[in-house]
């Protein structure tokens, strides 16, 4: 069976309640089973807690705070960092391709004729014989030679 | 519980001296720590939350006002941090309580409880995790600022920023849910 006393335990055990409050209830206690029997399981409860378990914080807690704070500190103004960064990329890239660019200006300037004229020999198949030294095709070139000179 | 050390630590912060900051968790690290670990229920997770907490307060101290005292401050954030928190996936959870060796038996060291009595001390503080993760997030959170950290009616008003009134019948309603489900246990 239900009491609606009940209600006032929890303010009763927090000394929350006025001192008439509190004495009435108190009165009410002595006689009421209900209360009696809910208000000692709310000690009960309270003990629990106050007997329970206190967490401190694991070893190291503080650094590990300390280094995301820093991490959080080098993220600040977090879009300037990568506009910097691509800044760079591209002057350097940029510097890259105009001294490639000058470079190649400059030597072809210089050697321009040599160059042409090394092409051109190296596309040249005066370097091969016509047919390999010591064989009958020679022999015979030879002498087709000779009889066109005729 | 706000001293003066806490109000020069925070105008020191102001001032651009970041290992004040340092104080401050060293300061406050355990309660906020004790208070996540009842709330989340493990090791792990009240880690991971606490230590948001001090970055959500690193990162909000340049504007708070020092007519607010430090530690309601940082137990509002820690609430709201809990409330909020996203519990990581079950095998995380279960494998990564790593915090039995840090645990302390609050106890009195001079009068040491025999093994039963600290046995059946650990099955009701078993029993009473239990029964705090089946309460709402709102309820679990009153309950412990009031039983676990001791925190009167009014400093949890302030933290939770609710009215007296509303507090009384939370801790009220929050205290006949744990009876209830201690009495199953």
């Amino acid at each position: 069976m239900s009491c609606p006393k009940t209600k006032l335990i929890s303010a009763y055990l927090d000394k929350e309640l006025g001192l008439g409050e509190k004495t009435a209830f108190e009165a009410h206690v002595q006689g009421c089973t209900r209360c009696s029997h809910t208000l000692e399981e709310m000690r009960s409860l309270r003990a629990a807690f106050a007997n329970g378990e206190r967490h401190p914080a694991p070893y190291g807690f503080a650094t590990r705070v300390m280094a995301r704070t820093a991490e959080l500190e080098k993220k600040k103004a977090p879009w300037l960092a990568p506009f910097f960064v691509r800044f760079v990329e591209a002057a350097v890239l940029l510097v890259v391709i105009t001294v490639g660019i000058l470079a190649g200006k400059v030597m072809t300037n210089n050697s321009t004729a040599t160059t042409t004229t090394n092409i051109a020999s190296s596309l040249s198949l005066d370097l091969f014989d016509a047919t390999p030294p010591g064989t009958l095709g020679g022999a015979y070139l030879a002498m087709t030679e000779v009889s066109h000179e005729k | 519980m706000q001293n003066s050390d806490d109000f020069s630590l925070i105008a020191r912060f102001k001032d651009g001296d970041r290992s004040s900051f340092e104080e401050i968790v060293l300061r406050h690290q355990d309660k906020i720590y004790n208070l996540c670990r009842h709330m989340l229920g493990n090791a792990h997770d009240a880690e991971d939350a606490a230590q948001d907490v001090f970055l959500k307060a690193f990162q909000a101290l340049p504007k708070f006002q020092p007519d607010a005292s430090l530690y309601t401050w940082l137990y509002r954030i820690a609430t709201n941090t809990c409330i909020d928190f996203k519990r990581k996936p079950i095998f995380e959870s279960l494998f990564g309580d790593s915090g039995e060796g840090e645990r302390l038996i609050h106890d009195q060291a001079s009068d040491a409880p025999s093994p039963e009595k600290l046995y059946q001390a650990k099955e009701i503080d078993k029993a009473l995790q239990v029964c705090l993760g089946k309460l709402s997030p709102k309820l679990r959170a009153i309950i412990v600022l009031k039983e676990v950290e001791g925190l009167s009616y009014e400093e949890i008003a302030e933290t939770l920023d609710i009215s007296m009134g509303t507090v009384k019948s939370r801790v009220a309603r929050a205290r006949e849910e744990l009876q209830k489900c201690m009495k199953k246990n």
